[in-house]
């Protein structure tokens, strides 16, 4: 991620999102409002500010989503509770890094996350948790084609 | 439109199937409906409020709908829904889940062509290309969307039924050692890890090695 080379389990993440996805993703009725992929893609996020970025998402996952996104049923609660503790470690690891590094996020990437942070706040709580973790792909993807 | 009180059952199983990113909405007959139901097809990109209609699957009878070239951004997310008309009478709108091409598509096996010698085979594997919408277009190996994509490969000794497996990440295998005038068949898979994508093996391709000179 730019500067920044942290370690964690895609795969398991990966797994784990993959086996809640269509029941998270069902209880977001909102088809025409996204968190993080418009009106801004985090597609067009520059290299140089790739570190930076993830740290923030990282931080927004871990302070923001998951903590409000308990369900009534206690495997899917148990595939968030994993995802959240590998964010945890990693945003420890991108923390570090930034620091090191000194990544720092350029203008159109704050505006970028500002957005992402608009759109959150656009919709009650719940849902707007509950939207952000279903688009969790949205963020691995992007940090795959990152790599 | 002409649309009566919808009392018409709803199109079931409407979902998309995707191989290499051809992406293909499919769906089943309303129960019981019988013969003369006619279909519409819209679709969405998750995130923009839009639903646009698919001009050339208005009306049509058949149950499944082409939207390659619509959800060729593998970068966005979709969803497409299907209507019945039946006599005047029509249902509901049903949708997809949520789809994400880079994630819930299939992928085909590799292309495999093999070479011997006396005492080694040569095998070059090829990555299926991603969907394009015409051979003018600019072809994109799924090795460019998937860049931790890798293959696994099966190399059976015919005489003695013995049987390697290797996993590599570039496209080019030699196995040495072998023995001579000797039949070998090699079968190859494509492996994600992430997002995890398996494709099946491929179907065998034989080959004998030299005799001994």
């Amino acid at each position: 991620l730019g500067a920044c080379r942290v370690s964690m389990s895609m795969a398991e993440i990966r797994a784990g999102f993959a086996a809640i996805k269509a029941n998270i993703q069902s209880r977001d009725p909102v088809r025409s409002l996204s968190i993080l992929s418009h009106p801004h893609s985090l597609h067009k996020v520059k290299s140089s500010d790739r570190c930076c970025i993830a740290h923030h998402l990282f931080t927004f996952y871990v302070d923001k989503v998951f903590r409000h996104c308990r369900t009534e049923d206690s495997f899917v609660n148990r595939k968030i509770s994993s995802i959240a503790n590998s964010f945890l470690s990693a945003r420890r690891k991108l923390g570090q890094c930034r620091e090191q590094n000194n990544c720092v996020c350029g203008e159109e990437s704050t505006e970028k996350f500002k957005q992402i942070l608009a759109n959150y706040e656009g919709l009650n709580v719940t849902s707007a948790a509950m939207k952000s973790l279903g688009e969790l792909d949205i963020l691995l993807d992007w940090m795959e084609k990152s790599r | 439109s002409g649309e009566l009180y919808c009392s018409l059952p709803n199109p079931r199983n409407v979902r998309f199937e995707s191989v290499n990113m051809k992406n293909v909405l499919h769906w089943s007959a309303p129960e019981g409906s019988g013969d003369g139901v006619l279909y519409k097809v819209k679709y969405a990109v998750y995130g923009v409020g839009k639903w646009i209609r698919k001009p050339e699957c208005r009306n049509i009878n058949r149950t499944w709908c082409d939207l390659s070239s619509e959800t060729s951004d593998y970068e966005e997310q979709y969803y497409a829904s299907v209507k019945a008309f039946l006599n005047g009478t029509c249902s509901d709108w049903m949708e997809t889940a949520r789809f994400n091409p880079l994630t819930d598509t299939k992928i085909d096996p590799p292309m495999v062509s093999v070479s011997s010698t006396d005492k080694s085979i040569s095998i070059i594997l090829t990555a299926p290309e991603k969907w394009k919408g015409s051979p003018e277009e600019e072809s994109i190996s799924l090795l460019q969307v998937y860049p931790g994509l890798q293959y696994n490969v099966s190399v059976l000794n015919k005489k003695t039924k013995k049987r390697w497996f290797f996993s590599i990440s570039n496209n080019t295998l030699v196995v040495p050692w072998l023995e001579p005038g000797t039949a070998y068949c090699v079968s190859a898979q494509i492996h994600v890890t992430t997002p995890l994508l398996d494709s099946g093996f491929s179907k065998e391709h034989c080959i004998a090695t030299l005799k001994d000179k």
